[in-house]
Parts: structure tokens; C-alpha cells; sequence
């Protein structure tokens, strides 16, 4: 393991306030990633993942806000807290301010790959346009020089024709291609670390295949770190040096991506690698993981995936588990948030199992609108 | 197992016995107009000279499509977006208007009936859509909308209907009591169980599902494709299930059929599809999903380019322009690499994907520094003359014309001299697994 990592994330905690109550969308993460490595975090839709890496850049907008933790990109604090005089918590002064956030770190030091590009690209204006004027306001460039600068760029992510294309407009651009101007312009400025939200989900099979391939590529150039948020499991196997996989706000299991496929510590990871269609052989039956996730507002007591856990006994409605290390690979620690592991030591063995509610996949979504 | 129930089939697919083909597209067509807007006849092709064109375009949408569904199977389709699988399966359901072809469901011609005779058969096909929030309707209760398909074909009376619904909602996992809810109390997996539970309201035979699962979460997604599979085999129900998730497609279908621009490339047994493609774009699309497994992969042959437009589809095999394996012209004498070198050549130069060179540059970069023997080698060397750097004229525009001169150049005298270009392909190849018959157009196996 290198020495410093590169981003620090600790005890992470973002909170939505809604008319409904706090919705605890982030719950107390903490990951690193390292110079040069691809760190996925993975989850079902309301994990969280999304919310915790905008976190990551101070991009979350009311009513959501982060409410604690750390986050240390390079020495510097991108986020902290400290307790006030008057026992109220406050920022950290060496907490870097929104103007500095904005100059220095979004961009030139971390950048953002968004899902939908049809999104983040202005349909007005053309995609060459865009991407220059990113890189003269970041890079100081002059306008002839960030064109030129634009066009290497396009080449680069694998646009044929740039010159014609700079020309063009988002909608003359197809998913693949809007996507690769998406990388070209977050690789623009020779950013450490890509935060990459979900960048092929809306992508074919052949196109995901091209950008996974030429992010792949990229990386090895310019050694870029990435923080990849996806849902898709073949895609962290492909792409990923470390995962963390997230639940409900929380991380609940972290490990290098082999370990995390070949010897699977978390029962929810587990579920979920076996509810997955493969398209690599048949399988005879799904096992789905049953119910649904339960919503952010009102987490389940103890651990938060008791409710439809397969190995679930007495101890874990009491117990929350916090994230251990249960073993150890390649020098990185294996975590995982699940008290049948020796570490936890609360007695799992001695407890008894639960009995299974008969759990109708019907059960009301959210404990809000139950009747009518 | 419950009682097979008063749900039953009185009415299902009765003379035709299972593995019987129950839907038999024929020759199949639709075409879409392009008519709205002031310019709609004005149209754009780079690979065209002159590249505007003005007159009525139209949109192949599916074109020319044969296969047929037997009753009791799950026909898988598969193919990314725009490739006409979800319009194939609405113009079998007479959703759209047919352009040519026919679709034959148990003895009738779909394309070519109407009004209330196409009304009646409507409750022997039924459909299921992708967005489970769009397709329920927010105001009405769960109830009433499994009970709107009954009440429009007539069937039972208002306490029959509720207690049917009612029946369903148990069969597709629901719990009975929430007859009485809104859809938005639903969770997304729940309310594309209610579509299911009102597809099968009217007891239909055939159940056209497009894109099912894929707004769902994998968890979810397992839970519902379980039920599909209950609810297939205790009703008899034939599906043909739509999909791009080429695991999806695996786990569900018996028979999988892959489309590509209009066309259905390969049809086979799902064990012969994925364990011994045929199909250049078969294979393409195999190699490139990503396993969940880190120990597998690194075998990825990505696909260059995109998919061309379906208004002017290519010649021949539609995959041609993007085929790994697109056929030597046979008029020359190749050897297997030079081929290999002037197909990357052509296409580099079609996309313009390098940078301008000078012609020794081209010629090591392409070719490893020596071109093809006799009359490709000449004209590859011309194709050269026009655009390496230190033979070009030095106005801008002029480059422009010389590289379209250089492309029109390659493509009429190799890619459209293949096969490929020349001859549609359709064989019929010896399957390895099963017994199945096995389509693959692809001239490779001629």
C-alpha cells in the first residue's frame, strides 16, 4: 500500500431534510482511494452512492447537507468539522472555502463524469464550444490555443473526424460519442481523480464496451484515480481494483475486487452476486434477495440489513455492526459490517435464528403510506 | 400447487399443442415516414456523394423480419438500442400498422384484420412494457386497472371481475388486500408485477414483454423474472421478451433471436446462441458484456464504429461496415494479413480516425511498409497519393475533396465488391447443442 492515499474519506455523513423527516441518505462511510487505482462503490438504487460521491465535492444542494466526517483530498480538507465554543459544530478554518473549492479542486484536481451527457452538455451551444471554453477557464489558455487543445482532446477519446465534429451540436452526437466528450472534457485538465457517476449505465453492451476500454487505456496514460459509482456488477469486475459496496446509506462490505467476487464476507453482497442473471453460463433458478430495500428515513434497527437477511439471528436487530477488518489481501484489509464474523464477538453463535416473517414481496415500500 | 383455478384456460391457444408455432411473423416490414417539419425531405449523408439529399425518406424500422414463436417457449430478442426490437414487437401486436408482411396468430392474418375483429383478438395477446410508473395509470386504484382489460372484452360481471383481480394479484406475489391501492404505493418491482397480473386478466395466450426488468434493480429484477416463470408455466403463456441485458435474455429465453438495424442476424437454441455464435455481431456482442467475475474477461473485441443509419441501410449484410470478418472481394488475390491491413486501412480512413501523414508514414503504419500485391496494391498506393501530407495541395478545402476521393475510392473497390455488399446472406447452419435449427446470415458459412 502506498504510503498517503490520495482522498481520505472519513465517517462520511450526508442528510436530506424533508418535510417526511431526515432522510439519512449517507451514513457514516469511509473509504480511501489511492494514486492510480479504480475505486468502485456499488449499491441498488437508494444506496446512497450517488449522494456520497457528490459529497466528495461539495455538490450536495439543499435540503441536503453534509452533517459530518472528513474529507482530505491531498493534505488539504476538502470538508471537516470542529466542535465550536459554544458546543455547536462548525467548519474547520482549514477547510478550503466554495472559491477555492470552485478555482482549484472542481476540474483541475477532481472532475466529474456524469450518467446522461445529454444532460451536463448545453444543447445550444456546439460540443467543441463547450469543451474549449472549459479548458480556457481552467487552464488559462488562449481561445486558438484551448481550440487546438480541444480538438487532441476529442482525437484522444476516440471521436472520428474532430475537426468536422467540434462543429456540431450534443444532439448530432450518439449516447457513445456524447459520452466520450464527457471523458474528454473531464480528463481535460489532467485531473488526479475522476469521479465517475454511473458513466456507461445508459450505453449498449458495445459502446460500454469501447468507453470501458478506452477509460482503461486513458487510465494507464495519465494514472489517473477514479471513484466509479455503478450498480453493475460485471462492470466493477471488470473495471475495479477496490470496491466498496454500500447499503443504505453505509459501506458494509470493502475489498479488493477479487476477494470481494471469490471470497465474499457481507450476506448481502453474497445475495446479490447470486440474484444476478450471468451471461457467462446458465443458471438454473434466480435466488432473489427478498423484500425491498427499506428507505432512508427510517433504517431498520441494528444491523440495516436484518430485515432480509438469509443469515439473520436475535443479535442482529441489536446490534449494529460497524465496519471491521475480517481479513487481509494483497496488504489491504478485507471489511465487512456482519456480526457472524469472530471479530464482532457479541455472541451470533449463540443466538438464535430468526424467524423468517413470511415476507410478501408485497410488503408496503415505505412505512409512510401504508393504507389509503 | 394451488388449484389450477377458474383462472384457467377455457379459451388458450386450444388446437395448437405445445412446441406448435403459435405466431408466425412472415416477411415482415415496417417503415416509418418522415413527414413532419420544413426540411423533413432534406437529408444528411456523410457517406454519400453529394451528401444532401432531398426526397421522402423512410425509416426501416424492421425490415423484412421471418421467425416464429411456438406456443409454450419464451423467444428472447435482443439488440441495442435502435434496432428495432421494441417496434417489431409492438407491429406483432398490431400496435403499429404493419408495411408488408404477415403475422400469423392461430390461424389468423393480424397484419390484415381491423376494427372489432382486431379488438376481440387482442385479449389472446397481450403486452408489457418497460416503465412500470408510465404504464399504470396514477388515478385509478390497482383493482380497477386489472379489471379495465376484463370490462372492455366483456368478461364476467363486476363481482366475478373483483374477485379474478383479486386472484392475480395473489398469483403475481401481490398481497390481495391492497386491491383498493394507488400504483404510487407500489415499489417499481411491485407495480410491474400489477402489469403482470393485467396482462393476464383476460387470459391471453401470448404476452409480447418489452424490456420488463431492466428499470429494476437486480435484487428486484430476480424476484420478478421468478414470477415469470411460475406464471408461464401454471397459465401456459408463450412470451416473446424483449431485451438489450443479454443475461437477462439468457437465464429467461428457450429460443433467442439477435437483431441488428432491422434485421434478425441469428436465431438459434439459447444454449447453441451463446455457446456457439455464428454471427460476427452475435460474437461482438457476447465478447463485449461484462462477466461479474474478475477472473474471466480481458477477451474483449470491441466493435468499431456505429451503427449506420436505417434510413439507408448498407447493402447485403447490414453488419458489413463494421464487420471483423467482412469478406475479401474475390476478383483479387489476398493473403489473409493484407486484407486484414487494407480493411483497417479503409476504414481509418472512412472515419478519418489518424491524424494527417505523410505517405512512408501511412505506408508503415497500415501496411508494416509493404502494400498489397498487383491491382489492390495500386490502388490502396492511390488512395494514398491523396491523402498523405506531402503530396496534398495546401488549401484546406482541397484536402477535404481528396479524402473523400481517397474513401469513395477504398469502399467501391473493395467493401462493396464483397459478398457482403453484393448478396444478402441467409443459412441454415448444423447446430452443436440441441437439435434445433440455427440461423446465422452471415456469408462466412456459405
Amino acid at each position: 500500500m502506498s504510503s498517503e492515499p490520495l482522498l481520505r474519506v472519513e465517517n462520511l455523513k450526508t442528510q436530506f431534510f424533508t418535510d417526511a423527516g431526515t432522510v439519512r441518505a449517507v451514513d457514516g462511510i469511509s473509504f480511501e482511494v489511492h494514486e492510480g487505482e479504480i475505486v468502485g462503490l456499488v449499491g441498488e438504487s437508494g444506496a446512497g452512492k450517488s449522494v456520497a460521491s457528490m459529497s466528495l465535492l461539495r455538490l450536495v444542494e439543499s435540503p441536503g447537507e453534509i452533517v459530518g466526517g472528513e474529507i482530505t483530498y491531498r493534505g488539504e480538507t476538502l470538508f471537516g468539522l470542529e466542535e465550536g465554543p459554544d458546543g455547536e459544530l462548525r467548519e474547520r478554518d482549514d477547510m478550503l472555502s466554495n472559491e477555492e473549492m470552485r478555482t482549484r479542486i472542481r476540474g483541475n484536481e477532481i472532475a466529474v463524469i456524469f450518467q446522461d451527457p445529454m444532460e451536463t452538455l448545453n444543447p445550444v451551444f456546439t460540443v467543441g464550444g463547450q469543451l474549449r471554453e472549459f479548458i480556457e477557464l481552467n487552464r488559462d489558455l488562449s481561445g486558438k490555443e484551448a481550440r487546438k487543445e480541444a480538438i487532441e482532446m476529442l482525437r484522444e477519446v476516440g471521436i472520428p473526424d474532430p475537426e468536422e465534429r467540434y462543429e456540431e451540436y450534443p444532439h448530432q452526437f450518439s449516447g457513445g460519442m456524447r459520452q466520450r466528450v464527457l471523458i474528454a472534457m473531464a480528463l481535460a485538465c489532467e485531473p488526479n481523480l475522476i469521479i465517475a457517476d454511473e458513466p456507461t449505465t445508459a450505453l449498449d453492451v458495445t459502446v460500454e464496451g469501447q468507453i470501458i476500454d478506452l477509460v482503461d487505456e486513458l487510465q494507464e496514460k495519465y494514472d489517473t484515480s477514479f471513484v466509479w459509482v455503478t450498480h453493475d456488477m460485471g462492470v466493477v469486475a471488470e473495471i475495479c481494483d477496490r470496491v466498496n459496496v454500500m447499503y443504505l446509506g453505509e459501506i458494509i462490505e470493502q475489498a479488493p475486487v477479487d476477494e470481494l467476487f471469490h471470497d465474499t464476507k457481507h450476506p448481502y453482497t453474497e445475495a446479490l452476486l447470486n440474484s444476478m442473471p450471468r451471461p457467462d453460463r446458465t443458471v438454473g433458478e434466480l435466488e432473489p434477495i427478498e423484500g425491498v430495500m427499506p428507505e432512508a428515513i427510517s433504517p431498520p434497527s441494528g444491523c440495516r440489513f436484518h430485515p432480509r437477511c438469509p443469515d439473520a439471528r436475535e443479535v442482529c436487530q441489536r446490534v449494529h455492526p460497524e465496519n471491521k477488518e475480517v481479513a487481509r489481501a494483497d496488504g489491504y484489509p478485507h471489511n465487512a459490517a456482519c456480526v457472524k464474523h469472530d471479530v464482532f464477538d457479541v455472541g451470533y453463535d449463540e443466538s438464535v435464528p430468526l424467524d423468517k416473517e413470511p415476507q410478501m414481496t408485497a410488503s408496503t415500500p415505505s412505512a409512510g403510506d401504508d393504507g389509503e | 400447487m394451488t388449484v389450477s383455478s377458474p383462472l384457467g384456460s377455457e379459451m388458450s391457444g386450444e388446437d395448437i399443442a405445445y412446441g406448435d408455432s403459435l405466431v408466425e411473423v412472415d416477411g415482415l416490414k415496417k417503415y416509418f415516414n418522415q413527414d413532419s417539419g420544413l426540411l423533413s425531405g432534406v437529408s444528411f449523408d456523410p457517406n454519400q456523394f453529394p451528401p444532401i439529399d432531398v426526397g421522402q425518406q423512410r425509416v426501416k424500422a424492421v425490415d423484412d423480419v421471418s421467425f416464429e414463436i411456438r406456443r409454450g417457449e419464451t423467444l428472447g430478442l435482443v439488440g441495442e438500442s435502435g434496432c428495432g426490437k421494441s417496434t417489431l414487437g409492438r407491429t406483432i401486436l398490431r400496435l403499429l400498422e404493419p408495411t408488408d408482411g404477415t403475422i400469423n396468430f392461430k390461424g389468423d392474418d393480424l397484419a390484415t384484420l381491423s376494427g372489432e375483429e382486431l379488438r376481440q383478438k387482442r385479449s389472446e395477446i397481450q403486452m408489457i412494457f418497460q416503465d412500470p410508473q408510465s404504464s399504470l395509470d396514477p388515478r385509478m386504484r390497482v383493482g380497477q386497472i386489472i379489471e379495465e382489460p376484463m370490462r372492455a372484452h366483456d368478461m364476467l360481471d363486476d363481482e366475478g371481475r373483483e374477485e379474478r383481480a383479486k386472484e392475480l394479484l395473489e398469483k403475481v406475489g401481490l398481497d390481495p388486500h391492497h386491491y383498493n391501492r394507488h400504483p404510487h404505493a407500489f415499489s417499481g418491482g411491485q407495480r410491474q408485477r400489477v402489469n403482470l397480473a393485467r396482462a393476464l386478466s383476460v387470459n391471453p395466450d401470448f404476452i409480447v414483454c418489452d424490456e420488463p426488468v431492466s428499470a429494476l434493480d437486480v435484487s428486484i429484477q430476480a424476484q420478478v423474472l421468478n414470477t415469470m416463470e411460475k406464471l408461464q408455466e401454471e397459465f401456459g403463456l408463450t412470451y416473446l421478451f424483449i431485451a438489450h441485458d443479454l443475461s437477462v435474455i439468457r437465464h429467461i429465453s428457450d429460443r433467442v433471436a439477435v437483431m441488428y438495424l432491422g434485421n434478425i442476424v441469428e436465431l438459434a437454441d439459447k444454449e447453441e446462441l451463446f455457446e456457439n455464435p455464428q454471427h460476427p455481431y452475435t460474437e461482438a456482442l457476447l465478447e463485449s458484456i461484462p462477466v461479474p467475475d474478475p477472473r474471466k474477461g480481458e477477451a474483449r473485441g470491441v466493435l468499431e464504429g456505429e451503427v449506420p443509419s436505417p434510413i439507408n441501410p448498407p447493402s447485403g449484410c447490414r453488419f458489413r461496415t463494421r464487420c471483423p470478418r467482412l469478406i475479401a472481394p474475390d476478383e483479387y488475390e489476398w493473403t489473409d494479413e493484407k486484407w486484414d491491413q487494407t480493411r483497417a486501412f479503409m476504414r481509418a480512413v472512412k472515419r478519418r480516425t489518424f491524424e494527417p501523414m505523410t505517405d512512408e508514414e501511412l505506408r508503415v503504419e497500415f501496411f508494416g511498409g509493404t502494400l498489397p500485391q498487383g491491382e489492390p496494391g495500386e490502388i490502396v498506393e492511390e488512395a494514398i497519393d491523396l491523402i498523405a501530407t506531402d503530396h496534398a495541395s495546401d488549401e484546406l478545402e482541397q484536402t477535404q475533396d481528396e479524402w473523400d476521393e481517397a474513401r469513395e475510392l477504398l469502399l467501391d473497390s473493395f467493401a462493396r465488391q464483397s459478398i457482403c455488399a453484393t448478396e444478402e446472406p441467409a443459412y441454415e447452419i448444423e447446430p452443436e447443442y440441441g437439435t434445433d435449427a440455427h440461423f446465422a446470415a452471415c456469408h462466412l458459412h456459405r
